[in-house]
């Protein structure tokens, strides 16, 4: 028994370093999967079709400045924002910005229509059955991601934003 | 120069170090203890853990570390007290629609809440430091009883039948006298007579060792096997897939993804149903009291294009089933329950004609979803094209149409219409499915004088398609329960086993005529010292159980 003793207990101890250590380190890293995105944490990931029925994926824009912004056409803080957004877009676009404006669920027609009257030329995304709206833990309209080129988000922000904050958040955002 | 511990018994047998009572005759090996005159420490029958060593390496010193039963009685209070703290306020799990913690911690239960929560305690059964303790504890269940388990085995497996004087006469229960006649004879006699009371006996010349029921020392490790298996089923839960408790909401006629599964679940129908007045006790009558919850569920696995934003997913039908109240749907682990409802209704389509006021004739119908309708409708003469929708349609300050939601609680669409009797390019017409929007927003004054040529309506309810309420189900996934049952099982069985039977032993030898008998169990003295004398009877020995008593039983 006594030459089986050694091999035993590196077994029993590794089984307990492999089995204790996933159990342990699930708590400590993995408790956010699921959970509302926070600021310094990463967004979750989405796949959505843009208007012509490409699809976007957020790792498509690894490494890049990044603006997500969740509107919709019911909700006048958003409708006052997209122009603006349009507008900033312009701006820093030759500086690696991408702004990701993802509709709330609307239908085909009106999101169409409202494109069209403000000319934007940014990427939109259409989520479907409020899937992506939920990942992202949305309370109210508009909410904005600011991430940085890293993959982490800089700032979350609720609530609309006037044209001299957005501008204030992306020069910030294109610092990183 | 240290001492090297003397393991060596003088009937020749080389012991472990640690060993209390030598494996083979049974000895005290120990200097102090073979000078008393106490009872024997009878644990383990006296022989040594596995892992004690002369000279430990690290490896070893976190063995013996979790293989000391008092470092895993400290873990256990440790984790008893932590596990105390975390019932102290609800834990964060039990709240479904709560985002900010600190917030709600410290408005519902104030500073000690605020701190509460600071402390991690408001998910204590989830922190790294409690499933450390888990981990720790079950380490130590392991190695305890492997350590144990292993030499207590081999010690059962191979006992020696001729036990020294000592071993002997310093049981608890003893009994010392002449015997008269053919010692033989006797020792066979008295074997006899124990071998009815169950024993099974051994025998060696005068010597005997009589046992019973040695499967009851089993018991704590059995139990122990029980509890590991109990504790990683607890720690599997972590793994992805394990657990699941989400809530969804699905509108009548509606199919709705489980997030985070390939599953989909249809509600073809909600129902809610009260007591009459008459099934009602008086004290009741006129209140309204639910009779039946119930949901026609469909459960659906998607095949093909699950995540592809561009096409619709494919569903294959898994499982029907109407949940109501304690009735889950049930499939695989999965289980759907009632939770809630609500009974708002929804507009989810209607089907109106177009009627040609002039003529009377009549058009259609043709089908209207509120939700991305197609955008050009034939409809006998007429084309039908569709500009605009709203979903909860209103004017806002400049005068502008708008939606103010995106739920159509009140639909409005805007069509440019072609037709007999029509401008060449077409007309436009804004219509208002719900006979309260007509009114509100003026339809007809809208669309002026177009409104006397023709009107779109819908002809009766059957032309009308509408959920009538939603329900909301809690999902739930549990995969590990059904190792958490079998451990307990196990854990009931070990224990069982360990506390209905009891371990008995009884050795005697006769030198000289004179015979000394030791006896030992795990409990109930009471029973083993009245089997000694029984059977000491039926050899013709009368004793009074009572005077077997050697002292030193608590028990």
């Amino acid at each position: 028994m006594g030459k089986w003793r050694r091999t035993v207990q590196i077994i029993v101890l590794s089984a307990v370093v492999i089995i204790g250590g996933y159990a342990i380190g699930m708590t400590l890293f993995a408790s956010d999967e699921g959970a509302p995105p926070k600021v310094g944490g990463q967004p979750p990931s989405f796949a959505l079709a843009d208007l012509e029925g490409n699809v976007h994926q957020l790792s498509d824009y690894e490494g890049q400045a990044l603006v997500i912004n969740f509107w919709g056409t019911f909700c006048p803080p958003c409708v006052k924002e997209m122009p603006e957004f349009e507008r900033q877009y312009e701006k820093w676009k030759d500086e690696g910005l991408t702004i990701l404006a993802i509709n709330l669920s609307e239908d085909t027609l009106t999101v169409n229509n409202f494109v069209r009257r403000f000319e934007l030329n940014y990427p939109i995304l259409r989520d479907m059955s409020r899937k992506t709206e939920r990942k992202y833990g949305l309370r109210s309209y508009p909410t904005t991601f600011f991430v940085k080129p890293d993959g982490t988000i800089m700032e979350i922000k609720v609530g609309g934003m006037t044209e001299q904050e957005i501008d204030e958040r992306i020069s910030r955002l294109l610092q990183h | 120069m240290p001492l090297v511990e003397n393991t060596k018994c003088e009937c020749g047998h080389q012991n472990a170090v640690g060993t209390v009572l030598c494996e083979h005759c049974g000895k005290p090996l120990q200097a102090q203890e073979l000078q008393s005159n106490e009872p024997l420490e009878m644990r383990y029958d006296g022989v040594a853990r596995r892992s004690q060593k002369v000279n430990p390496n690290w490896i070893d010193r976190v063995w013996n570390f979790f293989s000391s039963v008092k470092i895993a009685i400290y873990l256990i209070i440790l984790t008893f007290l932590s596990a105390m703290l975390g019932t102290v306020y609800p834990q964060e799990n039990s709240f479904v629609n709560v985002t900010d913690f600190a917030k709600y911690y410290e408005e519902n239960y104030g500073a000690l809440g605020l701190i509460y929560y600071r402390l991690g305690l408001s998910h204590t059964y989830e922190s790294w430091w409690f499933i450390g303790l888990l981990v720790m504890i079950g380490t130590s269940l392991v190695i305890c009883s492997l350590d144990r388990v292993l030499p207590l085995y081999r010690a059962l497996n191979k006992q020696q039948i001729r036990k020294h004087l000592q071993f002997i006469l310093r049981q608890k229960t003893v009994y010392k006298g002449m015997i008269s006649g053919d010692t033989e004879d006797w020792s066979k006699q008295f074997g006899d007579a124990l071998k009815k009371k169950g024993y099974r006996v051994h025998r060696d010349g005068t010597a005997l060792l009589a046992e019973k029921n040695r499967f009851s020392r089993w018991g704590p490790y059995i139990n122990h096997i029980g509890l590991i298996l109990f504790l990683l089923a607890i720690l599997a839960r972590s793994l992805p897939g394990f657990q699941m408790d989400e809530y969804i909401t699905i509108a009548d006629g509606d199919t709705v993804q489980i997030e985070g599964t390939n599953y989909f679940v249809k509600n073809e129908k909600f129902t809610i149903e009260f007591y009459k007045d008459e099934e009602l006790p008086d004290k009741l009558k006129g209140t309204a009291r639910a009779k039946l919850f119930e949901t026609k569920a469909v459960l659906y696995e998607c095949t093909l294009n699950c995540n592809d934003p561009l096409k619709e997913p494919v569903l294959e039908e898994l499982k029907t089933h109407d949940i109501i109240v304690n009735a889950p749907l049930k499939y695989k682990d999965l289980k759907l329950f009632q939770y809630d409802f609500n009974l708002t209704p929804r507009l989810n389509a209607v089907h109106p004609v177009i009627i040609n006021k002039e003529t009377g004739e009549t058009f259609g119908p043709f089908d209207l979803p509120m939700k991305d309708s197609a955008l050009k409708h034939e409809v006998g003469p007429y084309t039908l094209e569709l500009i605009e929708n709203y979903m909860e349609f209103s004017i806002d300050a400049n005068g502008d149409p708008v939606s103010l939601s995106r739920d159509p609680n009140a639909p409005a669409f805007v069509f440019h219409v072609r037709g007999p009797g029509l401008a060449e390019n077409g007309e436009p017409y804004i219509y208002f499915p719900m006979q309260k929007d007509k009114e509100i927003f003026q339809q007809d004054r809208l669309n002026g004088k177009l409104a006397s040529k023709l009107e779109i309506s819908v002809n009766g309810m059957d032309n009308v398609n509408f959920s009538e309420a939603s329900t909301y189900l809690n999902v739930r996934m549990d995969k590990a329960l059904k190792y958490v049952w079998i451990g307990a099982f196990f854990s009931m069985l070990g224990l069982l086993m360990g506390s209905y039977w009891q371990h008995r032993r009884i050795w005697i030898r006769i030198d000289e005529g004179e015979l000394s008998l030791g006896s030992h169990t795990n409990k109930n003295w009471y029973g083993m010292r009245s089997d000694v004398a029984w059977a000491l009877a039926k050899a013709g020995i009368t004793v009074d159980p009572k005077s077997l008593d050697n002292g030193g039983n608590k028990a």
